[in-house]
């Protein structure tokens, strides 16, 4: 234990007469310019990194201390980087207020020197945009670092934090590949085509919507079965032999069905946390079409239970069930089939309807399409979006005919009940073949 | 002079009916080419979506630069402004009903629907790339807003699992971008439902445009606070098509007008409460 005191005193020394030397060995000159920040604008089409040896955006800010002025600024990147062919915004501001700076920016390589046509006055917040300039193709912490000039005088630009870089993505080459190719700028050169099915975008679309995709999917399986058990229940509740059971089975229906599922999902999600009850926004989600659906599939159910003719409830009670073992064996199977083309339907629509859910900020299909369509001023995403929810969608379509079509030829009665009569026959005439053939 | 009497002249056609505007907008190419010919580029004619009528298009839930007052009357420091540029081109000025933020580019830049967009959009490099704009009529700054004494700040707004709103396509939106890559973006289509989500605990906070932010927080969203001014410096100006230059130009020609004869302090001093903006 002693020991271990000792060896931590003398570490500590150490440090601090590390700290000690560094300081006596680089004292540090009084900044006139303090860089206050360095930031870059994400490049990565669909993603949020910043990619090296793809245009971008340089943010650089520092402060003016007081009794300085800066008549020229530059800054440095690592190696590789490039402003040739970049333009330069130049912001400086007295507070809130905006000043009117004018001045000239010469880019040379990894560098650029920003000379300003009047001198950066005391206390200001200097702001350089730096429009299609590169970083270094491999990516990697990128520093700012440079020189200014004050009072004729040129010093040393304090490091800003490294921004983080990233080397080309393999979908991004992608999109260059496609960038590159004449026929893709042939088809982008229509207005149409460009704006709605344009390649590159349909490329990192197809991508960066995946996670939206898989959660609208998972929003509405998970409400499904909740919607179908709430459906269920109101359903009964509404052919009850109590009249006040069925008028809170209308009221709920007829107030989830009558009203946009837009203004439920507001009311629930601005409504509950006035409550005091936070609930995660997916989670909620799942809530607000739960209950959605519950009230239609409450009503798919009602008219299925009421197409089974009376006579099978007569038929029930005859052989001595009582209501509950009528519902539950004789009515309900019989209800499932009839209804399993309607619920599928109702399944579509809810799937189609998570998108909603983007106006109050659940991740879902719609909210990337829409991040996308911001940054890239183009429709192309939603049009992916579109696709996603096909994949979904037509499937289940073809499943609701296939299912239409059975109950359809089973109601005709040449579903394949009657059939095994038939096979009855065909046996019995097989085997009376085979005698007769024996003899 | 000649092309304030031909407009006049076309005005009052309009007024004589609907056939006799048909016919003379069938005579109008060529009276259009024989101007250009015989007079300076700066006066070339420009191209409206609707003869005689400045059409505008905005995302109208925007205080205090366009929005729809009580009795649904679009006003704002914008809507003066642009009726005062109106005024100066010998033009009406009509609003297109509320349109997304973020559609208005696209809009401005196929056009067809409408002749300019003036609607507190800052003059932005990915937004030139797309459609041209007028002179910087304003500067303005960006606000983080959030719930009055959250103490929350650019730093604890940048983490994991932070869910920070802005207005679909705004400056806020690649702010947020740029500066919380940790955060979680929220753009939505409206300010009011972004106020409201943060009000309510929905999203941690909110950047949009400072006086906007000022606006709504005085009129009804006294539980919040702009915890963080970012000092941007960006300027407002009207988009306009690269197709029409002609526009842009009678445009700046005007903004300058406005500058110099005192409409400009007028409309700010109506709007802001003083000239210094």
């Amino acid at each position: 234990m002693q020991h271990r005191r000792g060896a931590l005193l003398v570490a500590l020394a150490l440090a601090l007469t590390g700290v000690f030397a560094t300081t006596l060995a680089a004292p540090r000159p009084a900044q006139a310019l303090t860089t206050e920040k360095a930031t870059a604008r994400p490049n990565e089409d669909g993603g949020d990194g910043v990619i090296g040896g793809m245009d971008t955006r340089l943010t650089w800010e520092g402060t003016v201390e007081p009794g300085e002025e800066v008549t020229s600024v530059t800054l440095t990147l690592p190696e590789g980087s490039t402003f040739d062919g970049s333009t330069t915004r130049i912001t400086a501001l007295e507070g809130l207020k905006r000043m009117d700076v004018t001045g000239e920016a010469v880019p040379a390589g990894s560098s650029i020197t920003v000379n300003f046509d009047q001198a950066i006055p005391e206390g200001s917040l200097l702001r350089l945009e730096i429009t299609n300039m590169q970083f270094p193709s491999e990516g990697g912490e990128c520093v700012v670092s440079g020189s200014y000039v004050s009072a004729g005088a040129e010093h040393e630009l304090a490091d800003s934090k490294p921004i983080e870089t990233i080397a080309n993505t393999p979908l991004q080459s992608i999109v260059n590949w496609l960038d590159d190719q004449p026929w893709v700028e042939a088809w982008n050169s229509n207005q149409f085509l460009g704006m709605f099915l344009k390649p590159q975008l349909l490329v990192t679309s197809f991508s960066s919507l995946a996670p939206g995709w898989i959660l609208c999917l998972g929003i509405v399986v998970a409400a499904y079965p909740f919607a179908i058990a709430l459906g269920l229940l109101f359903a009964m509740l509404k052919i009850s032999k109590w009249r006040i059971l069925r008028a809170i089975a209308v009221v709920y229906i007829n107030v989830l069905r009558g009203t946009p599922l837009f203004l439920q999902i507001y009311i629930m999600f601005f409504g509950l946390p006035m409550l005091n009850i936070n609930i995660d926004n997916n989670l909620l989600g799942i809530i607000v079409m739960a209950i959605n659906s519950s009230a239609y599939l409450a009503e798919i159910f009602r008219a299925g239970i009421q197409s089974i003719p009376q006579g099978q409830y007569e038929a029930a009670s005859s052989l001595g069930m009582n209501y509950v073992q009528t519902m539950f064996t004789i009515i309900l199977p019989q209800t499932v089939r009839r209804v399993i083309p309607t619920v599928t339907s109702d399944f579509i629509t809810a799937f189609k309807d998570t998108s909603l859910l983007s106006s109050v900020g659940v991740m879902e299909l719609m909210m990337f399409s829409k991040n996308l369509t911001t940054v890239t001023g183009n429709i192309t995403p939603y049009v992916a979006a579109g696709i996603f929810y096909l994949i979904v969608t037509l499937p289940l379509i073809k499943v609701v005919g296939i299912v239409e079509e059975n109950i359809a030829r089973s109601e005709r009665g040449s579903g394949p009940r009657p059939k095994r009569r038939a096979d009855v026959a065909d046996s019995a005439a097989a085997q009376m073949k085979e005698a007769t053939d024996a003899c | 002079m000649t092309n304030m009497n031909r407009r006049n002249f076309v005005a009052t056609l309009g007024l004589a009916g609907t056939a006799l505007l048909a016919g003379c907008n069938g005579s109008e190419q060529p009276a259009d080419d024989a101007q250009t010919t015989d007079e300076t580029p700066e006066e070339a004619s420009y191209t409206l979506v609707k003869e005689g009528v400045l059409t505008n298009v905005a995302e109208l839930g925007f205080a205090p630069f366009e929005y729809i007052d009580e009795d649904g009357v679009t006003v704002g420091f914008d809507v003066d402004l642009s009726n005062a540029i109106a005024e100066k081109l010998g033009l009406t000025c009509e609003w297109l009903p509320n349109q997304a933020f973020d559609t208005l580019v696209p809009t401005i830049a196929q056009g067809g629907k409408a002749d300019i967009s003036i609607a507190g959009m800052t003059i932005d490099d990915t937004r030139l790339e797309e459609v041209d704009f007028s002179d910087p009529y304003l500067n303005s700054n960006q606000g983080i807003v959030a719930l009055a004494g959250s103490g929350e700040t650019s730093e604890t707004l940048d983490a994991e699992g932070v869910q920070v709103a802005c207005q679909t396509g705004t400056t806020g939106n690649s702010w947020i971008e740029e500066n919380l890559p940790n955060a979680t973006c929220v753009p939505l289509a409206d300010v009011t439902a972004g106020m409201m989500g943060v009000s309510t605990g929905l999203y941690k906070a909110m950047v949009i445009d400072l006086p906007v932010a000022q606006n709504m927080i005085a009129e009804s969203f006294s539980d919040l606070e702009v915890v963080e001014e970012i000092p941007t410096g960006e300027q407002y100006g009207i988009a306009v098509s690269y197709d029409n230059p002609g526009l842009k130009d009678a445009i700046n020609d005007a903004l300058a007008q406005i500058e110099e004869d005192g409409t400009m302090d007028e409309i700010k001093q109506k709007w802001f409460g003083t000239t210094e903006v």
